[in-house]
């Protein structure tokens, strides 16, 4: 009896709750996220080219990307052939031949292979009548093609003219069609061949 | 649902950065491309495709082509090669020189190299590396070039010149990259084959072009039809086994011609700034190799004509 009356329910009496005790958060993982966070930025300073849009794969960076640009400067025949196609093409003809009854070829022509004040002068203004070229006397008209290029696509379309399909001429430099220009100054009027011929 | 508005809240915010990143980001970024000029030879870049070939994006796209074919090129990095194109008269500098920026070639090997220009004397270099061999060989009165060639395994099979970029599909929509190769990549079809009636005999019995080929034919562009009075000149030229029976031809559907047009302008190979690479030398027209027949034709052509 009296040791049923002892007995009191072990629901009642709850067991202390578990405690850890105070602890530092440890010192490393707080320097951890800011040694990643550095290294995520360091990675994005070096490989996402701050967001350039024509920064991508495999490039890196902006300063990766420019220094593959092929060298500029001088003469180039690629942008010489990208102009004739162009413009003196439609009647000289991508081969140089030239067309019948349109204007005269530049293959062997001695307008072409000779006097480079001759040559740089007919697209700045133009020229018309009568003129020989291969032994063939042409009379047509060309208006001034080559006015509106600047000093470096004129010089690179002749030099492309003089050393392709077989000719052979020495290169002709963007300051030689400025001085050249600047001898012509405002003409606007054709060349004839006899005024041409007068020119040394 | 006690926390709604802290759902609503999260599930938001979650959308609203996805939709920043893969839709706002991009748009900045490229919404707004341009034409550009391509390097060196500094001409517009991309020119619209032609009308046929514009048409034939749309037959690609109700076909499923971009199930099987991507249409963008990976490339993994960019090398530098020093070219050796004149060796000038100095022969016994220019050895020196060539050793000089290749130290395993011997003597022998070396002047063996000058008897073979143009030839590659460094290959497959940093920028910094090739700018300094081509100026050691130039210092040597020779006439050196630099090659910049993007490399990578796509560029090693053959299936183009550089990685594809933005500016190569400007005027396409939509822009149909595909993510399969089930079959090649057609990034650059037109440069490989740029034959229009290979592309349609391809269509009609791929087999036949391209062997153990898995891709299906699509003989539901051609139409066979009864020959009336004399065979069309687009009619296709089919071997034996597979020529319809006589009286009958086969000819492509405008599909079938705009499908294969589009195909055949599609080449990504124009040297841009995101891109950059030397472009091929020497341009069929700009070398002076024509058969002296077809010229000697041109010029006694030219002389019977009497010009006014």
């Amino acid at each position: 009896m009296n040791s049923e009356s002892n007995q009191s329910p072990p629901s009642l009496a709850l067991p202390a709750e578990p405690a850890a005790p105070p602890t530092p958060v440890p010192i490393w993982l707080m320097v951890l996220p800011f040694v990643l966070v550095y290294w995520g930025l360091v990675f994005f300073d070096e490989r996402g080219g701050w967001f350039n849009p024509r920064v991508y794969a495999p490039y890196r960076s902006l300063a990766e990307l420019e220094s593959y640009q092929p060298p500029t400067g001088g003469i180039s025949l690629e942008r010489g052939k990208a102009i004739y196609d162009n413009i003196c093409a439609l009647c000289h003809n991508t081969d140089g031949m030239g067309k019948p009854n349109q204007a005269p070829p530049f293959v062997g022509s001695e307008w072409v292979l000779g006097n480079l004040n001759h040559m740089i002068r007919i697209p700045l203004a133009g020229l018309t009548g009568p003129i020989q070229v291969k032994g063939q006397e042409w009379n047509l008209s060309m208006p001034a093609m080559g006015a509106a290029l600047s000093d470096d696509d004129l010089a690179a379309v002749l030099t492309y003219i003089r050393q392709s399909w077989g000719n052979k001429a020495s290169p002709i430099t963007p300051d030689q069609v400025k001085a050249v220009r600047g001898q012509v100054g405002n003409r606007t009027q054709p060349w004839t061949a006899n005024e041409l011929n007068a020119i040394q | 649902m006690n926390h709604g508005p802290l759902i609503f809240l999260a599930a938001f915010f979650a959308l609203a950065s996805s939709w920043f990143g893969f839709v706002l980001t991009p748009q900045m970024q490229l919404g707004h491309l341009q034409q550009t000029n391509t390097l060196v030879a500094a001409v517009t870049y991309p020119i619209a495709r032609p009308g046929g070939a514009h048409q034939g994006l749309q037959v690609y796209r109700v076909n499923g082509c971009a199930s099987c074919h991507t249409l963008q090129l990976e490339q993994t990095g960019t090398v530098c090669d020093a070219v050796l194109a004149e060796a000038g008269t100095n022969t016994s500098a220019l050895i020196a020189a060539i050793r000089q920026v290749k130290p395993s070639l011997s003597e022998a090997e070396a002047s063996q190299l000058i008897r073979e220009i143009p030839r590659t004397v460094l290959e497959g270099a940093s920028r910094q590396t090739a700018d300094f061999a081509v100026k050691t060989l130039s210092s040597a009165g020779a006439k050196s070039m630099l090659r910049i060639r993007p490399v990578g395994p796509d560029i090693g099979r053959g299936w183009g010149r550089r990685r594809t970029v933005a500016e190569d599909f400007l005027f396409d929509y939509p822009v149909l990259l595909g993510s399969q190769r089930i079959g090649p990549d057609l990034s650059n079809v037109g440069l490989r084959q740029p034959d229009l009636n290979w592309h349609l005999r391809h269509l009609y019995a791929p087999g036949r072009e391209v062997k153990d080929s898995s891709m299906p034919p699509y003989r539901f562009l051609f139409e066979k039809r009864k020959i009336y009075q004399s065979l069309s000149p687009e009619a296709l030229r089919l071997p034996p086994d597979l020529a319809p029976p006589p009286g009958y031809e086969v000819v492509p559907t405008t599909e079938a011609r705009a499908l294969a047009a589009y195909l055949v302008s599609l080449h990504a190979d124009a040297p841009l700034f995101d891109a950059p690479l030397t472009p091929p030398p020497a341009a069929p027209s700009a070398t002076p190799t024509n058969p002296p027949s077809r010229s000697a034709v041109v010029s006694a052509a030219a002389s019977t004509v009497k010009p006014q």
